[in-house]
Order: structure tokens, then sequence, then C-alpha cells
């Protein structure tokens, strides 16, 4: 890397002389080292899912969630440093309460993505703070319908129909972008999403367990953000399943 | 010249996306003497290696009670370590005062990780991470849990769980026989929380002045076991070594065998068939 020893990689508030700004390249270092994580838009409404990695088998099931609630229409997916991300789903919800109470309306996915992005742009501009090592991707249902945002350390958040961070988001995006998303159902997506994360991405040679982390926000959960059920969770699991032994099968 | 030019401040970022005095802090904790916990349904019990600075001084303490409902074992940097607990005393009593219950452990842990991780830390330029590694072990509704709580601000629950140095043995054991633990007694808890202790001890010998041990449960505030009590427990429990050491390798058969002469003690089976909320202590 020809940023080092330069001493312009040292703070955020550095520019190098070709106008980058390595700091933040850093950090989102931290996000491409994570477990993998993928949100899809279909017909009727926004899959999250995560492929969790766990690094002690004397952990419980469970714990350390990477997919958080924001409102009641909408939910936020982790990748990278989860402390930090803490931080970004605690802004999200206090800007989206406080919107609800000034406003008396469940804020637009689109301000809220603008809110948390500008909050994640504000670490970008100090010496005394570091950008974040962590990506979200935000899925929302209001009024507009089903939405997709992506809010990257730099405090970019661009608008997707498919998008995934971590480790495996080539492959993931790949297979996303094989998906007929628009006549897709949320029900039919979980399960695809399964595929991808467990068969598509997952390294079962290089990383230790893994547990796969779902919500969704669909016409089916009354758009309402909610884990999917764990009976259709446990199928999408199967079905994964299933189709990573036909492939290693032939 | 330069050896690491991305270690000096927590607010730079590694190239390859590390936070090297993150990194170190955590390194903080292995320096310091092992602590280990572990729980089943109804209990949790805490353990630590108590290690004096010199022959003329005590040891630190290692294990503090926070509330009837919760305690703390640390391995790293004491004084963070107790800051952060009277942080957490703190917090049990607000909300206890304001909400008339006791404050569920899972979220005594959150605030206790944002603490470490925003309002002091790994993010602010004239700040440093806590050097402290923290098992909170505590009873609510929902029933007994273990977390660890580690500098980078992560928290992580466990069925068992050891940190601080040589921790690496005592793991092992724990690993090796923590699917048992959901279903065990306290005493059996206990015992494995002295072999833990001891296999962390690499060759020293387990004596009540080396150790604490501590325990919450249903039925059971959270208390500090006293050293005669842990004398009597280990001088049991050092029967079940000598059997242990003595033929080359079944020894777990050995301590299954010696488990399930321990899981008809009588006082137990009170704290187990008692089944009603665990909140009730």
């Amino acid at each position: 890397m020809s940023s080092i020893g330069t001493g312009y990689d040292l703070s955020v508030t550095t520019f190098s002389p070709d106008g980058r700004v390595f700091q933040i390249e850093y950090a989102a270092k931290a996000v491409d080292n994570s477990g993998t994580v993928i949100g899809i838009k279909c017909k009727d409404g926004i899959v999250l899912g995560v492929e969790k990695l766990i690094p002690s088998k004397m952990m419980l099931p469970g714990s350390n969630r990477r997919i958080h609630a924001v409102h009641r229409h909408s939910g936020m997916a982790v990748a990278g440093l989860a402390a930090d991300g803490r931080q970004i789903v605690a802004r999200a919800k206090s800007e989206a309460t406080n919107y609800d109470s000034v406003y008396g309306d469940p804020i637009p996915v689109k301000e809220l993505a603008d809110r948390v992005a500008s909050y994640v742009h504000l670490c970008t501009l100090y010496w005394w703070l570091r950008p974040f090592g962590c990506g979200v991707i935000l899925g929302g249902y209001d009024r507009d319908g089903p939405q997709l945002y992506m809010v990257e350390p730099s405090g970019v958040s661009y608008r997707y129909f498919g998008a995934a961070i971590g480790k495996g988001r080539q492959a993931a995006k790949t297979e996303i972008e094989k998906l007929k998303l628009q006549d897709l159902t949320c029900r039919k997506a979980v399960i695809e999403v399964a595929k991808i994360s467990i068969y598509g991405v997952h390294d079962e040679a290089k990383d230790k367990d893994f547990e796969l982390e779902m919500s969704w926000v669909c016409d089916e959960s009354n758009r309402q953000h909610e884990k999917v059920p764990e009976e259709l969770l446990e199928e999408a699991k199967a079905a994964a399943k299933l189709a990573l032994e036909e492939m290693d099968a032939d | 010249m330069f050896r690491n030019q991305y270690d000096t401040d927590v607010t730079t970022w590694a190239p390859a996306g590390r936070l090297f005095q993150v990194e170190y802090a955590m390194e903080a904790v292995k320096q310091g003497s092992a602590a280990i916990g572990l729980r089943s349904k109804t209990h949790v019990v805490l353990a630590c290696v108590n290690k004096a600075n010199s022959e003329l001084s005590s040891h630190q303490k290692k294990i503090f009670k926070v509330d009837d409902h919760i305690g703390v074992a640390i391995a790293g940097l004491t004084a963070d370590g107790r800051v952060l607990s009277r942080y957490m005393r703190s917090e049990c009593i607000n909300y206890n005062y304001t909400y008339e219950s006791p404050l569920p452990v899972g979220r005594l842990v959150v605030q206790l990780a944002d603490k470490a991780q925003w309002q002091v830390c790994t993010q602010r330029s004239w700040k440093r991470p806590y050097g402290v590694g923290l098992l909170v072990a505590g009873l609510d509704e929902s029933g007994a849990h273990l977390y660890y709580n580690c500098p980078s601000g992560n928290y992580f629950e466990y069925q068992a769980f050891a940190i601080g140095s040589r921790s690496q043995a005592a793991k092992t054991y724990l690993e090796r026989k923590f699917n048992n633990f959901t279903a065990s007694s306290r005493e059996d808890l206990i015992k494995d929380a002295l072999i833990a202790t001891r296999e962390s001890l690499q060759g020293e010998k387990l004596k009540s002045s080396v150790c604490t041990i501590a325990v919450v449960g249903v039925g059971e505030p959270f208390h500090i076991l006293d050293q005669e009590t842990v004398q009597q427990l280990i001088d049991t429990f050092e029967i079940v070594r000598e059997e242990e050491i003595a033929p080359a390798d079944p020894e777990p058969a050995a301590e299954q065998g010696a488990a399930a002469d321990q899981g008809g003690t009588e006082n137990q089976g009170g704290a187990e068939n008692q089944g009603g909320s665990p909140m009730d202590i």
C-alpha cells in the first residue's frame, strides 16, 4: 500500500496529495473483515440477513444480535465493530422517536437514512474522533413502500434493491443480482437469503461457527420490523443446507 | 524507524482496519490474574485467582457485589474495574429507586458496554479504553446470566467463560464440560469452578487463600463465600483430584461419577424444586 509511511494516513482530518482520506478507507477495512450482512428489497417488503460469526462455542445462541429494531417500521443490520454499531442504532432510535414526537408520524425511511448518514459523517470531520468501524443496512416500510438503504463509514448512504457488506459481499452481490426482485415475495426471499449466506458466502474452512440472523418488514408482518418467524427460519436453513449438499454432490 | 505508527492513538485506524489501542487494552485483561464464571439454569458461580503483589501485601479484591442479584469478577486493571463496579452499583440503585424492581442483568451489561464504548473511550483521542474485562453474573426474571464485558465495548453472553492470565487452561476445561452446566446443581457448579481455577494455577496448590468464590442464584443473593467454606469445599473435592491424577486418562469418567454423587446432596434440592420466579431472592 502506497499510503503507509507517508504520514498522510494517520488522521481523519488529513487529505493525501491525491485527495483521499486514508483513515476512512482503513475504517472501511474493518467492515470488510466482518461477517456478511445482506439486505434485499422485494415486491412486498425488505428482508435482512446476517451471517453472525461465533467466536466461542460457550457463547449462548441468540446473544449479541446484529439486527436491531429502530422504530416499529424499520430495522438495521450491522457489519463491522458491533460496539460502534450500537452507537449508530442508538442514534437512529433517538432520531426516529424525535421525529415521531415532533411530526406525529413515523419517520420516513429516506429521512432516517439521511440523518443516520449525517451522524456517521460527523465522525469523519474532527481529528479527535475516529470514523465508525461499521456499516449498516437499513430497511423500512413507509407510505412510499419498502425501502432499503446502506450507510458506509464515510457517511454516504445509497438506496438499493439489494445490498451486501462484509467478508462475502462480492459473492453475495452476484447471487442477489440473479434474483428477480420485482416478483419475489419476502417469504421466498427469506429462503434465498439463507441460501446466499449459508452456501454462497460462508467459508467453513476459514470461519468457525456461525448463526443466521434474519428479520423482515413486509405486508406479512403488518409493515412492522420483526424477527422472521422461527418455523420459516428453520425451513429456510433446511432448504439452504439441502442446496449446499446438492452443490457438493455435483 | 517506525515500528508501528498506528498503535499510539485510539482514534487512528491501522491500514488493515484494526484499532491497536483497543487491542492493547484487551491485552491488559490477559495480564490480570484469572477470573472464571459459569452458570446453570438457577445459579451463577464466579471464581478468581488471588495474586499478592509481594509477600508483605495482601491481594487485591477481584470480585465485587453490585446488588443483591448481580456481582462481577474482574481481570486486568483493578482500578478501572472498581470504577466500573461503582458505576454498576449506582445504576442498580437508581433503577431500583425509579422502578421499584431490580435492574435486569442484560440491561446493565448494555449500559456498561456503552459506557466503555463511547462516553469514555474508544472513540475520543483524549480518552483510553478501560483496561479491564468483567464477568458479570446475575439473576433476573429471565433466569441466571453470565456476561463478559470487553474493553472494546463488546459484550457476550456465555454459559461459562474464563479471562485473565493462564485462563486458557480453565477455558479448555470448561469447554469440555459446559454442555452439562445448565442442569448442574449449585454444588456441582462450585466444584467445576474450583477445578477450573486449579487448572489456571498450573501446578500451584489450590488453597482457599489463593482463590475467591462467589455465588448468586435462586433463593440466594450474591455473596462471596468465606474462606473456611471455600477450604472445606476444596478439601472435599481435593479427594477427587487424587483419583483424577492417579489413572492416566479416564478422568472425565471419575469426575462424572463424583458429579453424580454430588447430585443427591440435600441442600440444593430445594433450590431446584422452587421453580417459581427466579427473581425471588
